[in-house]
């Protein structure tokens, strides 16, 4: 998008005035997207994402900006504003590039942009046209979706690297909605990947997938309240990772933890969960939703032990956070697009696989709530405070799994409920979800196995577990 | 003009009828950690949203860069992606309203006072938060925000509108501990006329607000009489006022079906869609299709006075456009600029008074996950407070609110007078409803 010669320029304006770091992030990117409505093409879209991001460190500082004034004289001037924020003297001088070299864990074998909207429309149909055969009166708007994103992002900055980096990433969603005379649900499914378009009609079955929707959305039509008060919760595998990227994942990353912000902070080496409670951030896994070959400070992705045995042993870390701790990045830069200042974040963040079956967890819960969907979360990472909705959800009886329930809402606080996990399965799974967050919306998979927490706060209008 | 080429490549190409949206926007961003700038910001961005009707279906294409190799790439994307259209709305791209309402959303003087002036202010903030309590034991950050925007329709009907607007915001927020309770808190000044910043009083809110949360314990789980702060029937009544668009009606997923000129909230609820305010930064004198907006009453007394249109739910149900028809990703959806609960006559204090024990609710989380917008149904995390004797009294610990917005906007019984501008624009009261079922322990 730019020569090398004008990024040399563009960095060393930005370091006049005494900046220590100073990065270009370039971005190009397409995306489109396809939704059917009632079983017709109802949007066709299509958006680029064109601009330069531009930030300088000193320190502890940031000075951050963007534009989509791609022309020599609009970097410069957007150098020479950002570089105002400073008034020392110039420390470091750019001269030349070298190319990071990167494993290249997830490559574009067939691009999603030489894929038609007729094929993209009959892939969506699979599921679609499973969901309109049923011809239940009962579903009254059904959306099947599908959108990928094409990124190419170059990044050149003052330790004199540079680097190109395409990615693709695409995601299949089914939504219902239901109605009877009581009133109206929802169902949801909507599993992406790092991969090309062969992975949805190869490892996945959207068939079924589309199906499990309605099932979800008609169960919960007829389904009573959820009871309301500190019970054992036992929490599927997959998606129901939800509650340890909220309660644990974001105030274990270096923007709260190393500021002193989280609950976690300077909490390394400590036990802060169960012994049974291992967990890891994975960028590396090749073609998962949430994994990176490559940061946006330049390191290479990696895999991250945050919890071994219930002692708290990493962080997700940027190279910036890292200087409040004198330590390096960990590959865990990441922004949304280039208006966004980057910040660590998660990639593939779960609690690894422990001893017990599934099967073993319920049959050893006398009375309590099996959870199985999930609607996202929030977090306070001072605090601790988490709380996330469960859109599938069942009462356990004598370790049995019997009526289904809606409308539960765990709520909690991180470090409390890290310590009241006591039983671990053994059938790790991820879901793949978007997480926002300062640095913007990002792909992140969420993933455990089955697991117990022996008490935790549920909320629901159904009065009292009996 | 500067867009020609994109209409002369889209009518060449046989788009008989097209559509550019720009909007430009310059905003700055400083904040403050530990006495130091840790982050300054500039942006400086721009969209384009381009719109064709191609055999009577809608094609659109968006990009932030616009030159003439742009201009084509969204003409190329507008042809085909229309052709793959199969929905039967009717496109229509407007012609222009007889009138409209042009409010003032531009202070320059927020443009002439110097940035110096602001970064000062936020400096003070801070220092008053560190002074204020032993017990804030941490700023986690003070923020200015200035923000100016341009927004403007072109069409090949000859339609031109731009409305520019200006905002800022001053916000703090910090830690509060006392032994091993940790609580946060912070609060948010907005507004396009930076002479009515008042450091001292902004300082003493966020501080209060945390301080108070301390020595929390959980209430015991029952349903209470409470008082809820502008912020959460503000967050409550925007959800509940989306089943009102015409869309949602249509598409059979509304609770407001065949409800118009019918109860659906007590009779002390009066909301408004009110995109013309002086004075307000967030006012819109015209929609994402260039219509003409204007204020209205949505529930009058507690009684739906009828749906929100844009032009092609107005087209099917044979109607005007209401003006809020409202971008909502690639298509335009309906949505409301700015809700307004009529106040009522009581401060807050008198509702504490009425209530009598009860609690106050102060904030929702995670409304994205506990608040289910197409049945009503939410259980929520929430922050709040008991009140006891008509006073406020200790506050509540990790508790959940939870019940139907149909019932709580059906028992309101009392609305306040202490109306509050709030992040986005709504305009809203505090409330008392008359039960709410609150889980704690």
């Amino acid at each position: 998008m730019i020569s090398k010669k004008i990024a040399i320029e563009v960095l060393n304006a930005a370091l006049a005035t005494g900046a220590d770091y100073a990065e270009i992030f370039l971005e190009d990117s397409l995306s489109r997207g396809i939704s059917i409505e009632n079983g017709k093409v109802d949007t066709s879209s299509s958006n680029t994402t064109t601009g330069c991001g531009l930030r300088l460190l000193k320190e502890n500082r940031t000075v951050y900006g963007y534009t989509t004034d791609l022309t020599k004289s609009g970097l410069l001037k957007l150098a020479n504003t950002l570089n105002k924020s400073f008034d020392g003297e110039r420390i470091l001088t750019v001269e030349k590039f070298d190319l990071v070299k990167a494993k290249n864990r997830n490559p574009i074998i067939r691009s999603y942009n030489d894929v038609s909207r007729e094929e993209i429309i009959k892939l969506l149909r699979i599921g679609d046209d499973a969901i309109q055969e049923l011809h239940d009166p009962r579903l009254v708007r059904t959306i099947s979706s599908f959108m990928y994103h094409h990124r190419d992002v170059t990044v050149y900055n003052s330790k004199q690297k540079w680097f190109r980096r395409k990615t693709e990433f695409a995601r299949v969603a089914y939504m219902v909605v239901a109605a009877n005379e009581k009133g109206f649900e929802t169902g949801f499914n909507g599993p992406g990947t790092q991969t090309d378009i062969s992975y949805f009609t190869t490892k996945l079955n959207l068939k079924e997938i589309a199906l499990d929707t309605v099932r979800v959305a008609l169960q919960n039509l007829e389904a009573k309240e959820c009871p309301s008060g500190i019970m054992p919760v036992v929490i599927g595998n997959g998606w129901g990772g939800v509650l340890f990227h909220e309660s644990c994942g974001h105030p274990l990353e270096a923007s709260s933890a190393f500021l002193g912000l989280s609950c976690f902070s300077d909490k390394n080496g400590q036990v802060i969960a169960s012994p049974v409670v291992s967990a890891v951030d994975d960028s590396t896994i090749p073609g998962e939703w949430g994994s990176i070959d490559i940061d946006d400070e330049g390191n290479p992705g990696q895999k991250r032990q945050l919890i071994k045995n219930g002692v708290l042993v990493g962080n997700m870390i940027d190279d910036f956070n890292g200087r409040r701790r004198n330590m390096e990045g960990n590959g865990a830069s990441r922004r949304q697009n280039y208006k966004y200042c980057p910040t660590s974040r998660m990639s593939n963040t779960y609690i690894e696989n422990g001893k017990n079956t599934p099967e073993e967890i319920i049959a050893a819960t006398k009375l309590g709530l099996y959870t199985v969907g999930f609607n996202g979360g929030s977090v306070n990472p001072a605090t601790g405070e988490f709380n996330f909705g469960c859109s599938e959800a069942y009462i356990i009886r004598d370790g049995k799994i019997c009526e289904p329930v809606k409308g539960a809402t765990l709520i909690g606080k991180g470090y409390e409920i890290l310590k009241d996990i006591d039983m671990v399965g053994n059938d790790l799974a991820f879901g793949q979800g978007v997480c926002g967050a300062a640095s913007g919306s990002i792909r992140t998979n969420v993933g455990q196995p089955t697991l117990r927490i022996s008490k935790v706060y549920v909320g629901g209008r159904g009065g009292e577990l009996k | 003009m500067k867009y020609d080429k994109f209409f002369a490549i889209a009518k060449e190409k046989g788009i008989k009828e097209s559509e550019l949206k720009v909007s430009t926007s310059y905003s700055l961003n400083v904040s403050l950690f530990h006495s130091e700038i840790n982050n300054f910001t500039v942006e400086d961005g721009s969209n384009y949203i381009a719109r064709g009707i191609i055999n009577g279906k809608f094609g659109n294409a968006s990009c932030d860069v616009y030159n003439s190799k742009k201009a084509e790439f969204l003409v190329d994307e507008i042809i085909k992606n229309a052709k793959v259209i199969q929905n039967e709305d009717p496109a229509i791209l407007f012609k222009g309203s007889p009138k409209y309402h042009r409010v003032n959303t531009f202070n320059k003087k927020l443009e002439e006072t110097p940035i110096d002036k602001k970064i000062e202010a936020l400096y003070a903030l801070e220092k008053k938060l560190k002074e204020i309590d032993p017990r804030i034991v941490e700023v986690e950050g003070v923020e200015y925000n200035e923000s100016v925007t341009s927004m403007s329709i072109y069409n090949s009907h000859g339609l031109k509108l731009t409305q520019k607007l200006n905002y800022y915001y001053i916000m703090g927020s910090v830690v509060a501990k006392e032994g091993e309770q940790v609580k946060t808190a912070y609060e948010i000044k907005l507004g396009n006329d930076f002479s009515e910043v008042n450091i001292d009083e902004l300082a003493k809110v966020i501080a209060n607000k945390a301080l108070a949360q301390l020595g929390g314990e959980p209430c015991k789980s029952k349903k209470y009489k409470a008082v809820l702060a502008p912020e959460v029937i503000s967050a409550f009544a925007s959800v509940y006022v989306d089943h009102a668009s015409a869309e949602n009606v249509q598409k059979q997923s509304s609770l407001f079906i065949g409800k118009v000129g019918q109860q659906v909230a007590s009779k002390k609820i009066t909301i408004e869609d009110k995109p013309l305010q002086k004075g307000s930064p967030f006012s819109r004198w015209f929609d994402d299709e260039g219509v003409a907006t204007y204020n209205k009453p949505i529930i009058k007394k507690g009684i739906l006075e009828g749906y929100l249109h844009n032009l092609t739910t107005a087209a099917k149900a044979g109607v005007e456009s209401t003006g809020n028809g409202a971008s909502s990703g690639s298509k335009i959806g309906v949505d409301t600029f700015a809700l307004y609960l009529k106040p009522g006559r009581k401060s807050q204090e008198e509702l504490f008074a009425k209530v009598k024990d009860g609690v106050y609710i102060t904030q929702v989380q995670g409304l994205h996950a506990g608040m289910n917008g197409q049945s009503g149904n939410f259980s929520l995390q929430s922050t709040g407070f008991l009140i006891k004797d008509g006073k406020l009294d200790r506050a509540l610990d990790v508790i959940t609110i939870s019940g139907n917005l149909v019932d709580v906007m059906n028992d309101i019984s009392e609305v306040g007078n202490d109306s509050k501008i709030l992040l986005g624009g709504n305009t809203f009261p505090s409330v008392i409803v008359k039960k709410l079922a609150v889980g704690g322990k």
